[in-house]
């Protein structure tokens, strides 16, 4: 990992909580504009795995893991902590497919996961208080062989 | 010589027992009308002994009582099963006579009572001999602990969602007597502190303020709902406990401006809104944040308002929304949840008991359970068809148990119950917990998982046997508690258990 593009990954991260990031999941990890205000706020890590890696950025109430393919796109994105992350920035082109989603989802008393699925996007949510957890992914994006449980 | 010192003896001891009369915890027996009649060769009855002596109970308890009695030639002899017993006050305890329990009292209030054994003599005239002592029962204090708790039923709104534990709680402006009850609070082991939705609520409280302006918060759910609204600080009383000073979430998205993490926070007591009045947290943690919001700003949690403006901020412990139980001078160490096991097929409603504090009381003192240690985010693991899920929890609040399975084991159900699993055969399953860090003790857990589609077509809303896919972790949700006594032990307090968080079952 050179390290322009580890910088990159962690602006990437900085931004999902404020405004004006540019699309992240199906996206280039480089695509995505600079925002140096909570750069002290975030760590930053990167895994190397069977042909992707997973860059982990941690913020004051949420670990946030990005999971990058070869040809360096995001292919997924996976979560824990005290809140769900904002995902209208993490979801890129695909919010609006995930919004519509979950504007028409019937909440169903008594759960606490949700899965909200479409032939393009998948977004899971679980977990209880302190300790939250999701995961959104591209199926078409996910290199071949890779088993979904790995998106952790 | 000999046999006049006996003789005498003999006499002294019926004149002695004669002259004691009925005190408590005497040996108050009565002998007839005198020495005429005694032959030494006859033994007979002289007194009977009743112990324990001047017990003192508490209700919800009971105590074994023994009769013995003794014998002109001074033997003694136990009479507990022969003995005819009674209760001179039996509105305070009654005593049973029925075989395999003579002897057994059972407190019914607060107060005492004469426990008197009688035994119908021959010689050396017809008539009874008796013994009593007094049994106090002391003044309800372990009924103090004590929250019904009803799966659906009594406490729940009508209409309520399947496998729903509800409680009430009576709420006050702080420092004054202006209290209400509020019922369908859902008793949720998932969470930390009290919400009761602005709907529900028609007594003032007070609310909280930080230096930015007036505290709100924004709770995220696992599902992805969330709850808003500001702190407030009110006077609770749960059971009969003293009332306590609690600052509690407010349930109003109408509140000053939502932020972005609460933009889809539910509106409405009533379904397809929350299905609830509020909810009652009362897992692991005393504080529904902690110390990450003492510490950090930005955590999405705590907002400080001015106005319809909202900003980040930090909260100290103490002003954080938190669970009353801690609150308490007392059984404020943990609680326990008690409900009956629920049938095959499902009834319409169970009672149960939300029993506050561990090892506090009679009513709550664990028998024959084991205790598992949790991580710091409150999670252990269990491990279900060779997977180990280090995400695990028991959470009151989920109305099923969810958990991955394989299709070919477990199929999901069809339209509207998809989440939910539906085998054509309701299957018998097992998994092993075992409590984290240390990665014991480790122990199994049979389950059922029948076919909900099948199961709703009974009209039944509580189910044993309810499972659905998991994501994550192992969710043990409400059937877990069925038939079960579950402790949940509060954070960095302590039990004849052990150390918090810990469950224990």
């Amino acid at each position: 990992m050179k390290s322009s593009q580890i910088i990159a990954v962690c602006m990437v991260s900085v931004v999902l909580f404020a405004s004006g990031a540019e699309a992240f999941l199906g996206g280039r990890t480089d695509s995505v504009s600079k925002d140096h205000q909570a750069f002290k706020a975030v760590q930053r890590s990167t895994t190397a795995l069977n042909g992707y890696t997973v860059e982990e950025v941690v913020y004051e109430a949420t670990s946030v893991r990005e999971f990058v393919s070869p040809a360096g796109i995001v292919f997924a994105i996976a979560w824990n902590g005290y809140v769900h992350p904002e995902l209208t920035q993490l979801l890129g082109s695909y919010w609006g497919e995930y919004s519509t989603l979950q504007q028409r989802a019937l909440r169903k008393s008594g759960s606490r996961r949700q899965k909200l699925a479409t032939d393009n996007i998948v977004v899971e949510k679980w977990g209880h208080m302190r300790n939250l957890h999701g995961r959104a992914y591209v199926p078409s994006l996910v290199p071949e062989g890779l088993s979904t449980d790995e998106i952790k | 010589m000999k046999s006049n010192s006996l003789r005498t003896l003999l006499l002294l001891l019926l004149v002695l027992a004669g002259c004691s009369g009925g005190g408590s915890g005497s040996t108050g027996a009565t002998a007839g009308t005198g020495a005429t009649g005694i032959s030494p060769a006859t033994k007979t009855l002289v007194s009977i002994t009743v112990t324990p002596v001047n017990p003192v109970i508490a209700v919800g308890t009971t105590v074994q009582f023994s009769a013995l009695g003794t014998y002109s030639d001074n033997t003694t002899q136990d009479l507990t099963t022969t003995v005819t017993w009674g209760s001179t006050n039996t509105s305070v305890a009654t005593v049973s006579n029925v075989a395999g329990s003579n002897g057994m009292a059972t407190p019914a209030a607060a107060g005492s009572t004469d426990i008197v054994a009688t035994l119908p003599v021959t010689e050396p005239a017809p008539g009874n001999i008796s013994g009593s002592t007094t049994l106090t029962v002391t003044g309800g204090i372990s009924k103090v602990n004590v929250l019904p708790l009803t799966v659906n039923g009594s406490l729940c709104s009508s209409g309520s969602y399947l496998n729903k534990p509800c409680v009430s709680v009576t709420v006050c402006t702080p420092g004054t007597s202006n209290c209400q009850v509020v019922s369908d609070i859902l008793l949720d082991t998932g969470s930390y502190g009290l919400r009761i939705f602005r709907q529900a609520l028609n007594v003032p409280l007070t609310q909280a303020t930080v230096a930015g302006g007036a505290l709100a918060e924004c709770v995220q759910f696992g599902d992805g709902t969330s709850l808003w609204g500001p702190v407030q600080t009110a006077g609770v009383i749960l059971g009969s406990e003293p009332i306590v000073k609690v600052p509690l979430q407010v349930i109003d998205s109408t509140f000053a401006t939502r932020p972005s993490g609460c933009l889809n926070a539910l509106t409405t007591p009533a379904t397809p809104g929350a299905g609830f009045n509020g909810m009652l947290g009362v897992g692991l943690f005393r504080h529904d944040c902690g110390g990450l919001c003492a510490s950090s700003v930005n955590n999405g949690f705590y907002s400080a308002c001015n106005g319809s403006i909202c900003s980040g901020t930090t909260v100290s412990l103490a002003s954080q929304v938190q669970n009353p139980v801690a609150l308490l001078p007392q059984d404020n160490n943990g609680v326990v949840l008690q409900l009956p096991g629920v049938p095959t097929g499902g009834v319409p409603s169970v009672d149960g008991t939300l029993v506050l504090g561990i090892g506090t009381q009679a009513n709550n003192t664990p028998v024959a359970v084991t205790t598992f240690p949790t991580n710091a985010v409150g999670d252990f693991t269990t491990t279900f068809n060779g997977t180990s899920f280090s995400n695990s929890f028991i959470d009151s609040g989920s109305n099923g148990l969810f958990f991955t399975a394989p299709p070919i084991l477990l199929p999901l159900c069809p339209a509207p119950n998809t989440g939910f699993y539906c085998p054509a055969v309701t299957t018998s399953l097992s998994a092993t917990n075992t409590g984290a860090p240390v990665g014991s003790p480790s122990n199994q857990v049979s389950f059922q998982i029948g076919n909900l589609s099948a199961l709703l077509s009974s009209g039944n809303n509580v189910f044993n046997e309810v499972g659905g896919s998991g994501i994550g972790g192992f969710d043990w949700g409400l059937p877990f508690f069925f038939g079960r006594n579950v402790f949940v032990g509060f954070e960095g307090r302590s039990s004849t258990l052990g150390t918090g968080p810990y469950w224990a079952y």
